[in-house]
């Protein structure tokens, strides 16, 4: 294993973290790190049911701890800009299509994921928004940021943490209509918040 | 009569997939054969295992015509094919030894691409080769028209939210939650991409409002939409004059490009945009109403009605035109208190509506399935970035685990400059 690769690793075991903290919180264990510059500088888990606002995820909690704090240091939103593009998000999950327009619209640079999200993916499972590189033909505004992005990092661990927690039941989903097996499979399992 | 205001105005199901001409369907080439119907399951089912039909479900594997004197022929997929190839030459080896075996002659046929939508559309595709068909098993309110007093509640919450687009100066895109069961509006918000504050927390409940909005049958409808009779608005039509670069979800990535210094009193938030705004703020109304019972630690959201000023806040005082109603709060809650043991909490935003002035981008309209509306309701097209018809069409995803009814409620431009002039009368 080269340095750049358990590099990867190291920061998407930082991810697992998270993501654990959130399965301690009974919430749909995902979770992130960004980094700038080989350091961590923000992190996130799903907070979707402690907010009921089921748009609380991970990358969109650690996105918000990074605005305020650029806020608070007086930078402008150029910088802001500059800031997001030389950073890496690494998430347990492939972001849902919400997380990846999220991230397109503020520029991020590269994205790291664990396993990837049948149901809501945004980047290669249902839309492929990271490869949404569009330029508009006058050079004014883009009408679209494209990201690399690489799945597969530490998936099995990834997937494992769902499935642990769709097994003993998620507290927050809706009652369903008509009792359900319990998935036994990845694909088939009801990814209700992320 | 006052419904005749509105007889010009359309109120327009946007489908899950785009339509198709019912004679033109967009079709694809596969490679068939016809087969001796003693072999047709076990080469159906060999067939299952060597060349499923991933993208062609709907496609029915075999095709069954009855000739002249009562004879059956079947007819069976073997696999897809691309255009101009007339060759098997790419097919993998365990077909070609299923061929081989049963001695086949596959033919080059065409089959319809994409699934029916209506019983029309299937009766069309199974002259070409036939294809399965499941009817829509869910039926939100709408889909099949509503009636005059419905027309009238959308119109008057669609005005709602083009009022608060045009609040502030800068035109915005603007978000209004209704619970249609009620009539009351859950929560509303203007976009917050650039808002005058630096406390997020404020903001959040500055845009709930937390105002009940109810509208009685006898209501009188303002006069907004009285002149529309002189307004054609149709497909040539659809281009707004003006570039409306204040609305979020038209130029999701503007933000990077604006020149603001960092000594200004700014809040910037890329992705604030109303719709994001509003789920918050329901979500806030939400855990405001109904406390968490089982987690007491919980602290509930707390406003301050003794000391509703903070007025040091811009972004309190940017809220005046949501100030009317001022017990709104105190209200709400004794209602909710007295009823709590009828009332059952909603699951996120399940039941409600969301009227959006624009077309919303992707990551709003994913937001909105992930928090459960029920039905979208916009004005205005996005051709830049929506998400629901223009650049992808979020409804009819179908591995999605949950589908809202679109609607586009069609209003001339002009209607956006004419509702922050005139006063609606009450």
């Amino acid at each position: 294993m080269n340095d750049s690769c358990s590099e990867t690793v190291r920061l998407m075991k930082l991810a697992i973290d998270q993501a654990n903290l959130a399965m301690d919180a009974l919430e749909v264990p995902v979770g992130c790190v960004i980094v700038h510059d080989g350091k961590v500088i923000s992190s996130g888990r799903n907070r979707t049911t402690e907010t009921r606002n089921a748009t609380r995820h991970a990358e969109m909690e650690a996105v918000d701890v990074l605005l305020e704090q650029w806020q608070k240091n007086g930078l402008s939103m150029s910088e802001v800009a500059e800031k997001f593009s030389n950073c890496t998000l690494y998430v347990t999950c492939e972001p849902c299509i919400m997380c990846a327009s999220a991230l397109s619209i503020l520029g991020i640079k590269e994205v790291f994921y664990g396993c990837s999200n049948d149901k809501f993916g945004g980047c290669g499972s249902i839309l492929s928004l990271h490869q949404n590189s569009t330029d508009s033909p006058n050079n004014e505004v883009p009408l679209g940021k494209g990201f690399k992005c690489t799945g597969g990092i530490m998936a099995s661990e990834a997937v494992l943490l769902l499935r642990t927690f769709y097994e003993q039941g998620n507290p927050n989903a809706p009652k369903p209509h008509r009792p359900v097996a319990v998935a036994s499979d990845k694909n088939e399992l009801e990814l209700v918040h992320q | 009569m006052m419904n005749k205001q509105f007889d010009t105005c359309e109120i327009v199901h946007i489908p899950e997939k785009e339509p198709h001409d019912l004679h033109n369907q967009p079709t694809e080439f596969v490679f068939a054969s016809a087969i001796d119907p003693q072999n047709a399951n076990h080469i159906v089912r060999r067939l299952n295992q060597i060349a499923p039909l991933e993208n062609l479900r709907h496609v029915k594997r075999i095709q069954k015509k009855v000739l002249e004197r009562g004879q059956v022929q079947l007819s069976v997929i073997l696999c897809a094919a691309s255009e101009g190839d007339n060759q098997l030459d790419s097919v993998p080896p365990a077909l070609q030894e299923l061929i081989s075996s049963f001695q086949l002659s596959p033919f080059i046929t065409k089959v319809c691409k994409y699934a029916a939508t209506s019983k029309e559309e299937w009766q069309e595709q199974c002259k070409i080769w036939p294809t399965s068909y499941h009817p829509r098993t869910y039926n939100i309110d709408g889909i099949t028209g509503f009636s005059d007093e419905n027309s009238e509640c959308i119109f008057k919450f669609m005005q709602s939210a083009m009022e608060l687009a045009t609040s502030d100066g800068v035109v915005v895109n603007a978000a209004v939650i209704v619970d249609p069961s009620a009539k009351q509006i859950i929560s509303r918000a203007r976009d917050q991409v650039f808002a005058w504050s630096t406390n997020k927390e404020n903001s959040s409940i500055d845009s709930s409002c937390n105002r009940k909005s109810e509208f009685s049958s006898s209501d009188v409808i303002s006069n907004n939409f009285a002149t529309h009779e002189s307004f054609q608005v149709n497909e040539s039509n659809n281009q707004l004059k003006q570039p409306y670069t204040g609305v979020a979800c038209l130029y999701p990535w503007q933000w990077a490009k604006q020149q603001l210094h960092s000594q200004s009193s700014y809040y910037c938030h890329p992705l604030r945009h109303a719709a994001m705004v509003a789920v918050e703020s329901s979500a806030a109304r939400d855990r405001y109403i109904f406390p968490s019972e089982e987690n007491n630690g919980e602290k509930p959201l707390e406003l301050d009605h003794e000391n509703p000023s903070s007025t040091s806040s811009p972004a309190k005082r940017q809220k005046t035109v949501c100030t009317t109603v001022e017990n709104d709060d105190d209200q709400l809650k004794a209602r909710n208190q007295s009823s709590n043991q009828l009332l059952e909490r909603p699951y996120l935003c399940t039941g409600y509506d969301i009227y959006l002035v624009w077309e919303p981008c992707t990551m709003c309209a994913m937001a909105l399935v992930h928090q459960r509306i029920r039905r979208i309701f916009y004005a205005f097209p996005n051709r830049n970035a929506g998400a629901l018809g223009s650049v992808h069409r979020l409804q009819g995803e179908k591995s999605l685990n949950h589908h809202y009814a679109v609607f586009r409620v069609l209003l001339p431009e002009e209607a956006l400059h004419k509702c922050h002039t005139e006063v609606p009368q009450t």
